[in-house]
């Protein structure tokens, strides 16, 4: 018992330092990207020296100063906010700074992005998009998770119904993207039938008491949790279905129809049971993806979220606000894929036993 | 084994008509058992017209080609059927019951592993894997004895003992199981209960010769221990001659030849049963082994006759006509050949 604790210790040591390994290689990398291997650098000196040339120049005080002297106190002062930005040193020496900083999770200033509370600290303007991404797309995923995966098992039964051939014939709907079927949502609820909001996470003024404000919240998420329920309910319920199909042929669902079993234990322990970690996996892949929120569906609906952050943040080449989705995300990832690991172990014999100990069986 | 006691005899106390005497010792009645599938080429008769009973402890080897309909017969049975099911119908008498009037829910709890177990087929996958052992076989109990699981798990610890598999088997996993052991594990899972009959549809094919002699050497001790029935569907006829006291022989979807292992082995009366006999290897004799030219016929559309009719080296005018079945011989063997016709 102990014996195996101690393997299950050094077991997880291993694995997180593994996974902090690949996390250092991948923001490294996005650094490294982001910044065009150091080329942005160049394009924001030139746009620091041409701010200040323009400042100096247009200062009143320096009527009738001499363009040497001018041209002094320019080189001068873009000298100083070169250091200021720490341009002066080497790209390769500030890539690693930015690697600290990233890894450490302070995240840095943002260049231009502000919160709306007015803060330039770029984890207080992730902070500040997380919860609209949250609340949107943790809805939206867990609600179409469930049902499909509930939907794939009922008709997986039943095999060959008319439920059964319409669901497959619809599969192909699930090609449109979710903002796809949002821009028709919004010309039949708000445009035309004007019962539901066009876009944005709450009305205008927003309503004072809390539950007002929820109901509003509530209301401004139907459109986009249908929209992203339409396009992936069909094909998720046609690959569940197909899923479940293929393990309800298993050798031992067949056994254990013949001992008699009620087919609600044959459902839940010998068709669940064995498939948890393949489910498990894609919950979890659900909630890697749902961390991100999704750029272009956030834009159609103006959902304040990260997804439309990231993409303002790209515009302007914003490179620590970019960097800083980056390593939330990365972060996550990580913790996800360490957490499945335990859950596996936990749901799959073949796993726990097979990692735990390597005894000559 | 293979003395012929005084009592051998091929059941056919039933006479294909009217209902079995209750309490007699008949355990198994099966009577004009059609298994038909839909294909998208037409109807596949892989069960067809098959009557054929069986005595309480006796064994009966199914034997005949891959594709015979062995399985299909078997899982007919067991009412275990696929999903493009075209005609299911007959009778199926279990202890005087005919099974095939319940419902589904009353064959799942009056036969399904209480009267009647099986063993599968590629028993390598037969275990869920992640179950323990010992839950799986314990389960029916629970189920249907409503035991508790400290008890239901002190029973199947008493049936592991008598397959031979370690009692600390039972708190493991399939997979760490040999290939062996496992389906000795699925032996005790369907022994757990008791049942009557146990049906073992190929139990050794995915083993190697010395586990085969194993888990047959098991079954024989098994057969000698406890109150119960055997049907072995097999294609290894000479594992089979070891454990069965009587035969059927099927070929293209029907029962072509039901005798005593002595005959089958021994004289077969079908000309397909001789033929089949004579493919198999003997240790010491020196025989020449033969084979039956040409393919079984299709099992959708076959045709009219005698089914075996185009590969029989014996066949004659009437082979065009299909067959009855024949009792013939001293201990009422069944066969289903023209060749056998009283005149």
């Amino acid at each position: 018992m102990r014996a195996n604790l101690l393997q299950l210790v050094r077991y997880s040591i291993v694995k997180a330092i593994m996974l902090g390994i690949a996390l250092v290689i991948a923001l490294y990398l996005t650094i490294l990207i982001v910044n065009m291997g150091g080329r942005l650098d160049e394009v924001r000196k030139a746009e620091i020296s041409f701010a200040v040339s323009q400042a100096v120049l247009a200062d009143p005080g320096n009527a009738g100063v001499p363009p040497s002297e001018l041209k002094k106190q320019i080189d001068a002062r873009t000298e100083i906010e070169f250091r200021r930005l720490g341009l002066d040193k080497p790209f390769l020496i500030r890539s690693f700074n930015y690697l600290t900083t990233a890894m450490s999770l302070s995240l840095g200033r943002a260049e231009q992005l502000v919160s709306d509370s007015g803060s330039r600290l770029v984890r207080l303007i992730i902070l500040e998009r997380l919860p609209a991404t949250l609340v949107l797309f943790g809805t939206a995923n867990l609600l179409i998770f469930f049902t499909t995966l509930w939907a794939g098992l009922a008709l997986s039964r039943h095999y060959g119904s008319w439920v059964d051939r319409l669901v497959v014939t619809l599969a192909p709907t699930s090609a449109a993207p979710g903002w796809f079927y949002g821009i028709f949502l919004i010309l039949i609820f708000a445009a035309a039938l004007g019962v539901l909001p066009w876009g944005g996470m709450v009305d205008a003024p927003p309503p004072t008491t809390t539950l007002g404000y929820a109901a509003s919240v509530l209301r401004h998420m139907i459109l986009p949790t249908l929209a992203m329920f339409l396009s992936a309910f069909f094909s998720s319920v046609y690959a569940r279905r197909t899923f479940f199909l293929i393990y309800a042929s298993e050798d031992y669902v067949d056994l254990a129809k013949a001992k008699g079993l009620p087919s609600r234990t044959i459902q839940n322990r010998y068709i669940l049971r064995p498939t948890l970690p393949t489910i498990i996996t894609s919950f979890l892949l659900m909630i890697i993806a749902m961390w991100m929120g999704a750029i272009i569906l956030e834009t159609v609906f103006n959902w304040p979220g990260l997804g439309r952050l990231y993409m303002q943040a790209v515009n302007i080449n914003d490179t620590p606000t970019i960097v800083g989705v980056m390593v939330i995300y990365g972060y996550l990832l990580a913790i996800s894929v360490f957490l499945l690991e335990f859950i596996y172990a936990i749901v799959d014999p073949r796993v726990r036993i097979g990692a735990g100990a390597k005894k000559g069986v | 084994m293979n003395q012929i006691r005084a009592t051998d005899q091929i059941n056919t106390s039933s006479s294909r008509q009217g209902s079995p005497d209750q309490g007699s010792d008949t355990l198994l009645d099966v009577r004009n058992l059609c298994l038909h599938f839909r294909t998208s080429r037409g109807v596949l008769q892989a069960v067809d017209d098959v009557s054929f009973s069986m005595q309480r402890r006796r064994s009966i080897a199914i034997i005949g080609e891959s594709g015979c309909g062995k399985t299909s017969l078997a899982r007919a049975i067991l009412r275990l059927l696929p999903r493009n099911v075209h005609t299911y119908k007959g009778e199926v008498y279990l202890d005087g019951t005919d099974v095939m009037t319940l419902s589904d829910e009353w064959f799942r709890q009056k036969v399904r592993w209480t009267k009647v177990s099986m063993v599968s087929q590629a028993a390598m996958n037969a275990l869920n894997p992640v179950l323990k052992v010992g839950t799986q076989v314990a389960e029916p109990l629970i189920v249907h004895e409503r035991m508790t699981k400290r008890d239901a798990l002190a029973r199947a610890r008493e049936v592991f003992r008598i397959v031979g598999v370690p009692e600390d088997f039972l708190h493991r996993y399939a997979f760490e199981l040999s290939g062996g052991m496992r389906q000795r594990a699925i032996l005790a899972m369907a022994l757990v209960t008791n049942p009557a009959l146990v049906i073992l549809d190929e139990p050794t094919s995915a083993l190697d010769m010395l586990t085969q002699a194993n888990i047959f050497n098991a079954l024989k001790d098994i057969k000698n221990q406890l109150e119960v029935g055997f049907i072995l569907i097999t294609h290894d006829i000479s594992t089979s001659s070891d454990l069965a006291d009587e035969v059927i022989v099927m070929y293209a979807g029907q029962l072509v030849e039901h005798s005593l292992s002595t005959t089958a082995y021994r004289a077969p009366l079908h000309p397909y049963a001789r033929g089949l006999m004579s493919s198999v290897p003997t240790l010491r004799e020196d025989k020449k082994l033969e084979f039956i030219p040409g393919q079984p016929p299709s099992l959708i559309n076959p045709p009219s006759g005698c089914r075996f009719a185009v590969r029989c080296s014996r066949r004659f005018e009437r082979c065009d006509q299909e067959p009855p079945t024949f009792t013939v011989g001293e201990h009422g063997e069944l066969v289903k050949c023209w060749l056998h016709a009283k005149e």
